[in-house]
């Protein structure tokens, strides 16, 4: 398979910059273009486009590092903020309305009653994308 | 906000966010793209511009920025100010370094004066060092209590006007304005002398040596003041050890009875002297060698002007380095003077050699230490108007704040140095050193004065400051600064009178010239705050008239079209004016002009005299008097070509117009920019 464009979603977890690197790898030689989202998700009881300063500043700021990561990984990465009830949704509907191929998840390695838990948001893009989807789970040891 | 059609919501002012609610695949589900402009962060209710916004598209600027980041290192936003400070180790390397390193010379002015009267005059060597260090004491003192009162950077000037009004202010001011750039003009020369002093061949070029320092300060200045520490402390502390080392080890030799014999400089004063130490004259002469001894006193007001510059609990390290400051500079002057008198050394009349290098060469020949000691000696005393680059530019903020300077003095640079004084001390310190020929002897009578009438000026403050608050122990505080004030004042007056032959008496005819200036830019700055203050913040704002728009047009082209396009849509009262240098010109433009679509009331000027401006301002001027209530705007069309070097190809009229224009009263002039890269779409889209 050769993406031709790629949407990541980077939620700010350490697992982050892996995942770049990772997609740096794989969208080079395809020379597919690279979106990394980050979605900002609102409480039921806040308007949807409430402005959340704290929250706003932290997706600005990761998705900041996160180019600097894509730069060093010589990969050049447009960036995208958004604000929704669930984050899983903004991302498959980005993808689509982007006519992404290839969506890249990340989760970092934790464990929940003794098994390695797997987010509702990983879960719920793998379930309702309707492209292909690539989930990165950090090792165990990071 | 919302726009559950998938549109973009178009604000009517364009902002630098927005936020565009958006509908997904499934019913109900709806996600917010938000978008802020990029270099804008958003802080509460205000954006922070980033660093990225300051880099520049262009080569050249680009280039430039290389090399500026090569010299003064990336630039430092606002919440670096509190790295940016000086530890007391860095503080008395930095402030420190003027009064430290003056005990490298104060010495050999002091014996300079007395060889006049022969070497027997020496008896009055030690007794002059004891009084200088006994006034140094006084002073630190005294100095000590201006930075327990004014720890947010007092300095003279604050002190003074705080406590005895403006005009005295100015005048400790102006002082210390003078003081500093004669500082790194001596200090300089005093660096080159010390130099040249182990490398003869070099003495010719001692004024390019001298500027080239200079040049070589600014930039480490420019760097800010932190990293400027950290380059300066190293030769600070070598000096410290090196020289303090060799008095270690003379006083060794001394009181083993191994007195070395003394080394004898290319141009030794005679035994016997042309003056008598008998009478007035004697006494004179003394006072003189006192005087210019005193020039080992000067620095020591730097560290209570830069108190802010300190890490925090400013206080106490302040204190600490001013206290460490004096000890320090006691302990090498009175070893020096010591060591010169008891081996039985004599300057060089000629100012060949200096007096630290004929006793370091007494002691220890020409071995790698007396390089070592010259060496840092030269370093210091170049550094040591590093005190003027620190001291200069935050007495020049404060005076640019209270509007007594420019305001430009008040702007801090890419590394939170304040850029301009920097610069400004250094062209006037190089030419004070050029004008001078780079002579230590030749600048230093226009030294000292202003140290001691600014500190004598801020100690009265003082005493005044603690009889008005009247707090706890306000008496001692009263009696130590009258007594600084006292002592400085008598110091001040006997090197006035000692010197004002030498040519101390134009610093006496500067200061108030000086002080004059700074009245009038301030009388300036109030008459501009007068005329733009906004009184009443609740005042309707006025509304204009719509203004007459004049639109000179050189030639009907894109460029005028636009500007006329433009001129259109702020006011309905518009005029063309064109001026040819021929009937049939004008008859061929009036052709063209009245064929064009877009056209609005065009008055053709015939100028016989081929001369474009000033018909044009003639004719401003005519329109405007008939209705003189309206403004007048001119709507200049300007074509800005691909390159520079284009630009020098067009005839600028736009550019002369808009100059000539600038100080005419009730005239507003816009240009309307024209750019070559649009003009090339302009014709892609034609196609």
């Amino acid at each position: 398979m050769q993406p031709k464009r790629i949407l990541v979603a980077l939620a700010g977890t350490s697992a982050d910059p892996d995942v770049i690197r990772l997609v740096a790898w794989v969208a080079k030689p395809a020379k597919a273009e690279v979106v990394g989202i980050h979605v900002i998700e609102v409480r039921w009881n806040l308007p949807l486009d409430a402005v959340m300063e704290p929250e706003l500043d932290r997706g600005e700021e990761l998705l900041e590092s996160a180019k600097k990561v894509a730069d060093q990984a010589g990969l050049q990465l447009e960036t995208e903020l958004l604000q929704a009830r669930d984050a899983a949704a903004a991302i498959v509907d980005t993808a689509v309305e982007r006519k992404c191929d290839l969506i890249v998840v990340a989760m970092p390695y934790r464990k929940r009653l003794g098994r390695v838990y797997v987010g509702r948001t990983v879960q719920n893009v793998y379930v309702n994308a309707p492209c292909a989807v690539l989930a990165y789970r950090q090792e165990e040891n990071k | 906000m919302t726009d559950d059609e998938g549109k973009n919501e178009t604000p009517e002012t364009p902002s630098l966010e927005d936020r565009t609610t958006k509908s997904g695949r499934l019913p109900g589900n709806r996600y917010v793209k938000l978008y802020r402009a990029p270099g804008f962060r958003r802080r509460g209710d205000r954006y922070v511009a980033d660093e990225e916004l300051l880099e520049s598209a262009s080569r050249l600027g680009r280039a430039y920025e290389t090399v500026r980041r090569f010299l003064l290192g990336r630039r430092l936003s606002m919440e670096a100010e509190e790295t940016e400070r000086l530890s007391v180790f860095t503080g008395l390397a930095i402030l420190g370094s003027d009064n430290i390193s003056s005990s490298a010379y104060a010495t050999e002015e002091a014996m300079r004066v007395l060889a006049l009267a022969g070497m027997g005059a020496f008896v009055f060597l030690t007794p002059i060092a004891i009084a200088i260090v006994g006034v140094l004491a006084i002073v630190i003192l005294s100095q000590s209590q201006v930075i327990q009162a004014y720890p947010n950077g007092g300095g003279s000037y604050i002190v003074t006007s705080d406590n005895l009004g403006t005009m005295p202010g100015l005048v400790a001011a102006a002082a210390l304005l003078i003081d500093y750039v004669l500082t790194v003009a001596t200090s300089t020369a005093a660096g080159v002398y010390a130099i040249t002093s182990f490398v003869p061949d070099l003495q010719p070029d001692a004024v390019p040596i001298g500027l080239a320092f200079i040049a070589l300060l600014m930039v480490g200045n420019l760097r800010g003041v932190r990293e400027a520490g950290l380059i300066f402390a190293g030769p600070t502390y070598v000096y410290i050890f090196a020289l303090g080392a060799l008095i270690l080890y003379g006083i060794f030799r001394i009181v083993t009875g191994d007195i070395p014999p003394a080394a004898v400089p290319p141009n030794p004063f005679p035994q016997e002297g042309e003056m008598s130490l008998a009478g007035l004259a004697g006494s004179l002469l003394v006072l003189r060698a006192f005087a210019s001894g005193s020039v080992g006193l000067t620095g020591s007001e730097a560290i209570a002007n830069g108190v802010p510059s300190m890490q925090k609990d400013e206080r106490r390290h302040a204190t600490i380095t001013l206290v460490l400051m004096g000890a320090t500079f006691a302990v090498l002057f009175l070893g020096l003077t010591y060591l010169a008198q008891t081996i039985g050394t004599i300057p060089d009349r000629l100012e060949a050699e200096s007096l630290n290098s004929l006793v370091t060469r007494s002691l220890v020949g020409m071995s790698p230490f007396y390089y070592l000691v010259q060496g840092s000696t030269a370093v210091i005393l170049a550094l040591a108007a590093n005190t003027g680059f620190t001291g200069f530019p935050r007495l020049a903020s404060v005076l640019a704040n209270d509007r007594f300077m420019p305001r430009q003095f008040a702007y801090r640079g890419d590394r939170l140095a304040f850029s301009f004084g920097i610069v400004a001390l250094a062209l006037a310190s190089a030419l004070v050193l050029a004008v001078n020929q780079g002579s230590v002897t030749k600048l230093i009578p226009f030294y000292t004065i202003g140290v001691f009438l600014a500190i004598t000026l801020a100690q009265t403050g003082l005493v005044r400051r603690w009889r008005r608050l009247r707090s706890p122990g306000w008496q001692w505080r009263a009696m130590l600064n009258g007594l600084g004030a006292v002592v400085t004042g008598l110091v001040l007056i006997v090197v006035l009178i000692a010197k004002a032959p030498e040519g101390a008496w134009l610093i006496v005819l500067i200061i108030p010239l000086l002080v004059a200036l700074l009245f009038s830019i301030h009388r300036t700055y109030m008459r501009t705050q007068d005329a733009l203050v906004i009184e009443r913040l609740d005042e309707e704002v006025p509304l204009m008239r719509a203004p007459v728009v004049i639109v000179p047009v050189g030639r009907l082209d894109r460029a005028t079209a636009r500007a006329v396009a433009f001129a259109r849509s702020i006011s309905p009262a518009v005029r063309a004016v064109h001026v040819s240098t021929s009937e049939e010109s004008s008859r061929e433009f009036r052709k063209r002009w009245d064929a064009w679509a877009g056209r609005v009331p065009l008055d053709v000027i015939e100028s016989p005299y081929r001369s474009l401006v000033p018909p044009l301002l003639k004719y401003i001027d005519r329109i405007g008097e008939r209705d003189p209530d309206k403004p007048i705007t001119v709507v200049l069309a300007s074509f800005v070509p691909h390159s520079w070097w284009e630009w020098l190809l067009h005839s600028q009229t736009a550019l002369r117009l808009k100059a000539s224009l600038l100080f005419r009263p009730n005239t507003i002039v816009i240009d309307v920019p024209y750019h070559f890269d649009e003009d090339r779409e302009d014709h892609r889209h034609d196609r």
